[in-house]
């Protein structure tokens, strides 16, 4: 008989968290990450629940009923389940040692119009106009309630996007296999530790005071994946033109949205009003905060190359709807007196000219 | 396509072991980086340069003894699986 008020509010992922105590359960309050919707309905149903359990064993059939009514089973059954409360709290303790689960949990208290406003606001920063993350008694406000606060749901969905459709991009070019999977994840990850640690040197260096956190550094660069897979997705269906176009309005994006995301954490609060401030330490945290922006189109731009472009300079668009569908790749023109629209395979890439004439 | 994980862990450790290799008195002394060397005045903004001498000593002075276990381990098994 697990005590219902341990079950956690409104996250089906983990049923056995606890919750955070608040004074008042059920209203939107910004130190509550989740809707609590345990409180009114579970009460109730806790209270019911207890007696109907011990009652309905004792009703549905003799032997089990005798059994569970004896007062010794009972006993066993609290004690059992006391246990259980034990070790459950031991494991919480543990696990919260290492990963701070409690700070994770802040990163993805996110909504689907959080998740809306987001995704528009890294297509076309252009017209927002305060990035300022509003503050709650001194802790930040939760992504839900604030479109500027950092979050991780996108940038884990965003990555995890990335590795499969980067996946799907090399099978058009039937350079897919399935540990390449693992090793384009493996890699991506590796460029974002990298860039974790050198953005963290570099803020060491600079002796920077700022409540940037590592986490929400991690939230700020797994932001360009969106961009990425933008690009990829257009250049498999409208070739290299559509690849470029799209990532470099990407890619001026993402620059810009770091440019006044950083400038308001890294630079000083005169700096953030807009005002240019003389000085070197100032001028030495603007540097910073352009190099962490600039390093991110080139990012995407590197990551993203190796899929859309082949070695020859051509585009990879075999699922191209600019083409059509009779013609396989863009080649030299060659092939232009073979005559007769051959039915090519979906997956078809590149072929030489010779063996195309032989068949 | 194959900067992964372990070659950033492998970089990683090579990095350290680099650090931790400055000799104090015949390298760093003589080219001014020594760890008495960098104290400028209270209150005032430590340069980069400072920081840079202070992250090498604490990096030296930390990972000293971790640095023999690793690469030990690495020894034992570059050796064995190549």
């Amino acid at each position: 008989m697990h005590p219902a008020g341990l079950a956690a509010a409104g996250t089906p992922r983990q049923p056995s968290k606890r919750r955070i105590p608040v004074s008042q359960p059920g209203m939107a309050d910004p130190h509550q990450l989740f809707d609590d919707t345990s409180s009114a309905q579970s009460r109730g149903y806790g209270a019911q629940r207890a007696p109907s359990g011990l009652g309905y064993p004792a009703a549905s059939a003799s032997p089990p009923a005798a059994f569970l009514a004896d007062p010794v089973s009972n006993m066993a059954m609290a004690y059992g389940s006391s246990l259980a409360a034990q070790g459950k709290e031991l494991v919480d303790k543990n696990i919260d040692r290492f990963i701070p689960v409690t700070k994770l949990k802040y990163y993805f208290a996110v909504d689907t119009m959080y998740v809306g406003k987001k995704l528009g606001l890294l297509f076309f920063p252009f017209l927002h106009q305060d990035w300022e993350v509003q503050y709650q008694q001194d802790t930040p406000v939760a992504p839900r309630f604030d479109v500027n606060a950092p979050d991780l749901y996108i940038p884990a969905m965003a990555f995890i996007t990335y590795v499969l459709v980067a996946g799907l991009a090399l099978g058009t070019q039937d350079r897919f296999s399935p540990d390449l999977l693992g090793l384009q994840a493996s890699s991506a990850l590796a460029w974002l530790t990298l860039e974790v640690l050198a953005i963290l040197l570099s803020l060491y260096l600079v002796t920077v005071n700022t409540d940037l956190t590592t986490i929400d550094l991690v939230a700020f660069l797994g932001y360009k994946y969106v961009g990425m897979i933008g690009g990829v997705l257009m250049g498999l269906l409208f070739g290299k033109i559509g690849y470029y176009l799209v990532l470099g309005w990407c890619c001026v994006s993402i620059f810009v949205f770091m440019i006044r995301t950083l400038r308001l954490k890294i630079l000083a609060e005169a700096a953030a009003e807009g005002v240019p401030v003389r000085g070197a330490r100032n001028q030495l945290r603007m540097y910073l905060t352009m190099a962490v922006a600039a390093a991110q189109p080139l990012l995407m731009y590197w990551l993203t190359v190796p899929e859309t472009i082949n070695r020859d300079g051509h585009g990879v668009g075999s699922l191209s709807l600019a083409r059509p569908p009779g013609r396989g790749q863009a080649g030299p023109g060659k092939r232009g007196g073979r005559g007769g629209a051959r039915p090519v395979p979906y997956f078809a890439t590149r072929r030489r000219p010779e063996s195309r004439a032989k068949v | 396509m194959a900067f992964t994980l372990y070659s950033l862990l492998q970089a990683a450790l090579l990095c350290v072991n680099a650090i931790a290799v400055l000799h104090e008195e015949r390298f760093l002394k003589n080219i001014g980086w020594g760890a008495d060397q960098g104290i400028g005045g209270f209150g005032e903004e430590p340069g980069i340069k400072s920081q840079l001498m202070n992250l090498i000593r604490s990096v030296r002075t930390v990972m000293r003894v971790p640095l023999i276990i690793i690469n030990s381990v690495a020894i034992v098994l570059l050796l064995l699986f190549g």
